[in-house]
């Protein structure tokens, strides 16, 4: 509470008051209403209860002039009080930097400089391509069999299913041979047709044997034919 | 084709006696109802859908899942890592190129001088928090048609449409990394100078990082600044637009500003000692 503020106020409607006489008649105002000297107070009193680092803080002055905790010796609380209050901290700034030595041992190391990185993802990314084209490659490789092997794929189903017809095709041929051997309609189960069929059909292998054979001595004979023109 | 058209003849025919068609004469659709009989007597009842003997009428059916002996699909995966590092990737809070326009024209950046962080952080109404992975920011294309502006801006990233935007009102614009501790600085820079502490170099960024600040296509710091020049002039091409001459600007000095690699702030090297009470810069003795 500014006290000085409150005489203000309170003398206003006493000056009005004044005014009002003075211009009606030079009359004597009463002895309280009369401007005296300003009465003497004591100096202002500080009741605003707070303690004088608090105080400080406001003013923006350095809370603790004289160091109250052992906080206030530290190295952070100087440099911070020089950071906020600058040179009227009493802090000589030199305690801001780092000596040489302390630098070297705190210093945050750089994991790898700029170029070694770089050198780095360079060979990451042809790592990368190399692998996908060895793949490409290994796909190629075998798309180019592939006709290959669909061909032979085919072939050997067209082998058997050749073998399975001619075989039946014989088997065929041969009980047709026996019934006309017999003339009449004979049961393809019957004794006698059995053997007969067992008769031709070892005929047939026999006949078979002797074409095979045949076709390999000719196929020689052209061989040496071959060589001797040559 | 004969016993199609006498089917269609038919069918004609019929309708001409059948009544109209109206929706109480109308079939469902095929499975569109369910009979809600519940099984009792003669066609609901008896085996009640259960059939005969069997592990189906005697109700002794597979657990749900179960693939009759293979690893069923929701064995499969023990976990699926969804947000596996998630909380340890970097972020960049968006910074809209429409909110960029709306802060210059209030004035509430200043385009006389370059931009970084720490411009569009004391304007007060951007906040950036690297405690919380927050890396910088990035300048998204929502605004982009719109932008007239020509500023020196620094981000975190940028996309090429973006960048195109900036050139093209003969701006310039670049990406830089800030480590977590210099962010804190610019983020902040009037509380990290009342710690008194003088100001640190910035760090390289990490091997992740390097291949997009290297490129020369997203105006990387590091990059080559004549691969830069010809990539401005490739994306001028691309977007169809007259490159400006910003050697002809008057503000050329201003748009050139660049902040070496080291660099934290504009205008001030690590090392260096700033009191913001005083207003000085000490430097130590060499």
């Amino acid at each position: 509470m500014n006290l000085g503020k409150l005489n203000a106020v309170s003398r206003l409607p006493a000056l009005r008051l004044s005014q009002q006489y003075s211009s009606a008649a030079k009359a004597e105002l009463p002895a309280s209403l009369v401007d005296e000297e300003e009465p003497a107070y004591p100096q202002a009193v500080d009741r605003s209860g707070l303690q004088p680092q608090h105080k400080n803080v406001l003013f923006n002055n350095l809370p603790y002039q004289e160091a109250h905790s052992w906080i206030h010796l530290t190295e952070k609380y100087q440099r911070q009080a020089f950071g906020r209050y600058g040179a009227k901290s009493n802090v000589n700034p030199k305690i801001c930097f780092d000596s040489r030595g302390e630098k070297d041992n705190r210093q945050v190391m750089q994991l790898e400089t700029l170029l070694k990185m770089l050198k780095k993802n360079r060979a990451q990314k042809a790592e990368e391509l190399e692998k996908i084209n060895a793949r490409e490659e290994d796909i190629a490789k075998k798309l180019e069999k592939l006709k290959q092997w669909k061909a032979d794929l085919h072939a050997k189903v067209a082998k058997r299913e050749a073998d399975a017809a001619a075989a039946i095709a014989r088997k065929e041929r041969l009980v047709e041979e026996v019934r006309r051997h017999f003339g009449f309609k004979v049961d393809t189960r019957d004794e006698r047709f059995k053997e007969m069929l067992e008769q031709k059909e070892k005929e047939d292998k026999k006949k078979q044997k002797e074409a095979k054979r045949k076709a390999k001595e000719e196929k020689m004979m052209a061989k040496l034919v071959e060589k001797t023109s040559a | 084709m004969a016993h199609l058209r006498e089917t269609s003849d038919k069918a004609l025919k019929l309708l001409r006696t059948l009544p109209r068609v109206q929706i109480g004469n109308l079939r469902p659709n095929p499975n569109s109802k369910q009979n809600d009989k519940r099984g009792r007597a003669q066609h609901g009842g008896d085996k009640h859908g259960a059939g005969n003997k069997g592990s189906g009428q005697r109700q002794n059916f597979m657990r749900l899942g179960y693939e009759t002996g293979n690893q069923p699909f929701y064995l499969r995966f023990p976990y699926e890592p969804y947000y596996k590092g998630h909380h340890m990737k970097r972020q960049y809070p968006p910074i809209s190129l429409l909110q960029l326009q709306v802060l210059i024209d209030t004035n509430r950046i200043d385009i006389s001088h370059p931009i970084d962080i720490s411009t569009l952080c004391n304007s007060g109404l951007l906040k950036l928090k690297p405690a919380e992975m927050e890396y910088g920011f990035q300048l998204t294309d929502d605004g982009l048609d719109n932008f007239q502006a020509k500023i020196n801006i620094e981000v975190q990233h940028a996309s090429e449409a973006v960048i195109a935007a900036i050139e093209k009102n003969g701006g310039v614009i670049r990406t830089a990394y800030y480590d977590p501790r210099s962010l804190h600085m610019l983020a902040n820079p009037k509380k990290w100078f009342q710690k008194g502490v003088p100001i640190p170099s910035r760090m390289l960024p990490p091997q992740d990082a390097v291949d997009y600040y290297t490129n020369p296509k997203n105006r990387g710091y590091l990059a080559n600044p004549e691969e830069i020049s010809q990539d401005r002039l490739v994306l001028a091409q691309k977007y169809g637009y007259q490159l400006p001459k910003i050697e002809d600007d008057s503000a050329y000095d201003m748009l050139t500003t660049a902040k070496d690699p080291r660099q934290v702030f504009y205008g001030l090297e690590p090392g260096w000692l700033i009191n913001i009470v005083d207003k000085t810069i000490i430097k130590r003795k060499q």
